[in-house]
């Protein structure tokens, strides 16, 4: 150490100087970073803080009306599962259902009121009382005012009909593009009833389901998906299922039999079964002599060439229909959206009538009248009138939309002309919670609670055969700067000096008010207990059933026209059907911007994001595309690319898309993401119900050259010899694994 | 030089965590356990009420701070900075003093069902005026508590790491 001069030492002084700032600086970084405890100033009763509290209330993500239970820590909700008391969801919830946290949490949410400035045209930020006074103001200069929003069930539509009342002149429209419109004309005209009936599933032991997805998407999912199961495996004689589509949709794959008919003749077909039970001597009414004569044009030769089922299994399905008790025939989805959508409902509930299944367990089973004194069907509105309001738009004679929660610029085919109409009339208010494309060309933006922020009540529809409502209630504080619609529509008209026409001074007297009068009618104890324990279960049910016997008149059926659907395009040069199918994912289009449902795989291709159209094997050969190549899918009114899924459960002249994506707003998730069939579609409709006829589009297919891509969890759809499908065959066990497996042969590209 | 340098390291690394230790950070208000739970003898688990029912052991809400101190103290200079808060309704931004790391499941709840006692962990708050963190709760302290408790699974990796 002697040795060590000025420079050495100067050179050791500096190295552990530097060395101690380093330990110094790591012991520091190592640290936890500061954390705070917050307390509340004033903690709610039953709050504690690392406990769950647990919400009953009524999921919003479909019209199915499923009970939710929520759970939230400290004030934030954390979870959403089914309520085991409400008998629609019983403790159950789909994946859509699952994802409404990503709606509540959604960074895309409008978090304040909107004004459009005109100078710049975009939006900036305003306050609420800036808001109304622009709408309000608007409105009273207004002659002709139409109120459009999605389908509101319970107490919250006498809120909309009150508004709408003390307006000058103001139509009440509610448009779901998914709303089974031409069912409930259906029904009316077969039974009289207005309301759907409850599709008894789970009791049922043969289920012939004419295109209705039940399993994914139509009317009410969840409900179905236990009645499936129950009928499967419920204890007693295992139910027999048949799906009759185009295209293999998840109820498909989860029947017993598949049969693929000709789109839109799944009416005639199921008159063709219809006319051999008749024939077979199943049905002994009295008018059976006049339903032999009205069913004899549906004889099984001409039915099996018309929609083009062998006529072996039309026999088989009749037989087997008119053998099991008690069977259930269903019909939905793109079935009902031809040109026949009602007389494919009629023909139907003509099988069901014709096999016995018409009030009875295991078949249709009527709702008895809802505990509330409103259920808000009053004001649906079909398609057409929308295309009306396209009209009475482009003539200049509507001054004023009021739009909440639909997205009809999106669901309406660019054919109907709906955007450009919108763009007339002079003054438009989004009271949506996001920016749709809807709400983007709007002029006032007051965005709305979402419903896990909001009361509301509501009645299942379709009901589950007894009298049943529930009631939802906010589970969390709002997140943000938004109103519940309800408040908003009496903020406004407050402000236009109509204040005595709602007496609700907001949203949850309005609701609490109703549950008054249900609790005036049976209800048990004073109010106050009542309502608690209503909140608590968050359904209220009361054992009224609908046992009315209802007849069908076979003059229903007569005056049926022909029964042949008609197609948008020529069949030369679109030679294949388009067949737009919605899923439980995307719903019509609101599940886009929720991360949860893109990543989710689609339940047949296993596809996640983007949007994809399928296409039989021997087409995709003909066309010469392979998996993953853009095609243009075009038809006479526009077109759309989308990268070609290879689906070998799928008619040769049938293409198959998914409905939902392709937004051009909604958010970052949502926007530029996959492709909508929906734009494409020809604006004609089924004339009974006015619903729009989105699966009567001929479209052509052609390779643009390009690929994507395609991100399947799948992988391989095929079995290449790895053993992952077994069967076995009569001898079960004899050649154990060395068996030459049965595997489905299924022609795709060459390898 | 090399040496000299990882030394110095060590010796910064020692001088942090021995005279910077964080334990006892400046809080909004300068509390006092030792008047409150020492000299008043007031139970810990009158302000921490959670601790028997939850995860959590929680801080009091500034409303049972005020469920004495509208009567109590009304005049000393923190009692007034809690009265401050009170009357504008806002909460108290205590900043954490014992804080196990987001990998380690500890419930209060289970801890006071057993019996344990506040102190074996806190170490003696009711003498401490500032709040620190002077038991070691690291790993070995739970397993050693576990191990001469014969806590069933209590040495089990997902009894604390789930």
């Amino acid at each position: 150490m002697s040795n060590v001069d000025r420079r050495e030492f100067l050179k050791l002084v500096g190295a552990g100087g530097v060395g101690v700032g380093a330990g110094f600086m790591l012991a520091e970084s190592a640290k936890h970073p500061l954390e705070h405890l917050i307390p509340y100033a004033v903690p709610p009763e039953e709050f504690s803080s690392g406990v769950a509290t647990w919400y009953n209330s009524v999921c919003g993500m479909c019209p199915a009306g499923c009970g939710i239970s929520v759970r939230t820590r400290e004030g934030r909700a954390k979870k959403i599962e089914g309520n085991p008391s409400h008998p629609v969801s019983q403790g159950r919830l789909c994946a859509l259902g699952q994802a409404g946290l990503q709606v509540l949490y959604n960074p895309d949410r409008l978090s304040s009121p909107l004004l459009l400035d005109g100078a710049s045209g975009s939006f900036r930020p305003a306050t609420w009382v800036e808001g109304v006074d622009k709408v309000a103001g608007a409105l009273s200069s207004a002659r002709n005012v139409v109120v459009l929003s999605r389908g509101i069930r319970g107490h919250l539509a006498q809120i909309f009909e009150r508004f709408a009342g003390s307006l000058s002149s103001a139509n009440l429209l509610q448009y779901d593009f998914a709303h089974e419109d031409a069912l409930y004309v259906g029904n009316r005209e077969s039974f009289g009833i207005d309301r759907l009936p409850y599709y008894d599933i789970a009791n049922t032991r043969y289920l012939v389901s004419f295109g209705a997805d039940y399993l994914n998407g139509w009317i009410s999912p969840v409900h179905h998906s236990l009645g499936f199961g129950t009928s499967r495996q419920g204890g007693h004689d295992r139910g027999y299922f048949v799906q009759v589509e185009p295209r293999m949709s998840v109820s498909g794959a989860s029947a017993d039999r598949w049969v693929p008919a000709n789109p839109g003749t799944e009416g005639l077909l199921a008159l063709g079964i219809a006319q051999q039970i008749v024939a077979m001597g199943g049905y002994s009414g009295a008018d059976r002599d006049a339903w032999t004569s009205t069913l004899a044009p549906y004889d099984i030769a001409s039915v099996s060439q018309r929609t083009g089922v062998n006529d072996d299994i039309v026999r088989q399905i009749a037989e087997g229909f008119m053998h099991t008790r008690p069977g259930l025939a269903i019909t939905g989805g793109a079935a009902t959206r031809h040109v026949n959508g009602v007389n494919t409902a009629i023909a139907v509930n003509t099988l069901n009538y014709i096999a016995g299944n018409v009030g009875i367990e295991g078949g249709i089973l009527f709702n008895p009248a809802a505990p509330l004194a409103t259920t808000g069907e009053e004001n649906r509105g079909a398609y057409e009138s929308l295309a009306n309001l396209v009209t009475h738009a482009e003539n200049g004679s509507i001054d004023a939309l009021l739009v909440y929660d639909t997205d009809p610029v999106f669901t309406m085919p660019a054919d109907s002309g709906f955007r450009e109409a919108l763009e007339k009339i002079p003054f438009v208010a989004s009271l949506s919670s996001f920016m749709d494309e809807t709400t983007a060309m709007a002029d006032v933006v007051l965005p709305s609670h979402t419903y896990l922020e909001s009361w509301g009540d509501d009645v299942p529809e379709p009901g589950v055969g007894f009298s049943v409502g529930a009631v939802s209630q906010p589970v969390v504080a709002p997140l943000y700067n938004t109103q519940a619609v309800g408040d908003t529509l009496i903020a406004i008209a407050a402000h236009m000096g109509h204040s005595d026409a709602i007496p609700w001074a907001s949203t949850e007297e309005c609701i609490k008010d109703g549950w008054r009068q249900v609790h005036a009618q049976g209800g048990s104890g004073d109010f106050d207990a009542f309502w608690r324990s209503l909140l608590q279960a968050g359904v209220y049910g009361r054992n009224i059933r609908d046992t009315r016997a209802v007849s069908l008149d076979p003059t229903v059926v007569a005056g049926m026209d022909a029964n042949e659907p008609t197609f948008s395009g020529n069949a030369a040069t679109y030679p294949f059907t388009l067949h737009p199918y919605t899923s439980m994912r995307m719903h019509d289009g609101r599940g886009a911007n929720l991360p949860w449902m893109l990543e989710l795989p689609d339940a047949m291709t296993s596809v996640v994001y983007s949007s994809w159209v399928e296409i039989n094997p021997v087409t995709a050969e003909e066309l010469g595309v392979r998996q993953g190549d853009v095609v243009e899918i075009s038809s006479e009114h526009g077109s759309v690319t989308a990268p070609v899924y290879v689906y070998p459960a799928i008619m040769p002249d049938v293409v198959a898309m998914p409905v939902g994506q392709g937004h051009s707003k909604l958010g970052r998730y949502a926007k530029n993401r996959g492709s909508n069939p929906l734009s494409i579609v020809a604006a004609q409709t089924d004339a009974k119900s006015g619903s729009l006829a989105w699966a009567a589009t001929r479209v052509s297919v052609a390779p643009t050259g390009q690929r994507a891509k395609l991100v399947t969890m799948s992988g391989e759809s095929r079995e290449l010899g790895r053993n992952i499908v077994q069967t076995t065959g009569g001898a079960a066990g004899s050649a154990g694994h060395s068996a030459k497996l049965n595997s489905i042969p299924i022609k795709v590209e060459a390898v | 030089m090399v040496l000299v340098a990882l030394a110095g390291m060590v010796v910064g690394y020692w001088a942090n965590a021995a005279f910077f230790p964080g334990t006892s950070p400046q809080q909004p208000i300068d509390f006092s356990h030792k008047v409150h739970a020492g000299d008043n003898e007031i139970p810990c688990q009158y302000c921490h009420v959670q601790a028997r029912r939850s995860v959590s052991a929680g801080v009091p809400s500034v409303n049972k701070c005020m469920g004495c101190h509208l009567e109590v103290a009304t005049d000393r200079p923190q009692v007034r900075l809690l009265t401050n808060y009170w009357e504008s309704g806002e909460p108290v931004p205590w900043i954490k003093v014992h804080d196990l790391p987001d990998f380690v499941h500890f419930t209060h709840k289970r801890h006071v069902a057993a019996g344990i006692e506040c102190q074996t962990c806190h170490g003696a708050v009711e003498s401490m005026d500032v709040v620190s963190r002077e038991a070691p709760v690291k790993m070995g302290l739970c397993l050693a508590c576990h191990r001469e408790n014969e806590v069933e699974h209590g040495t089990d990796c997902w009894t604390c790491h789930k």
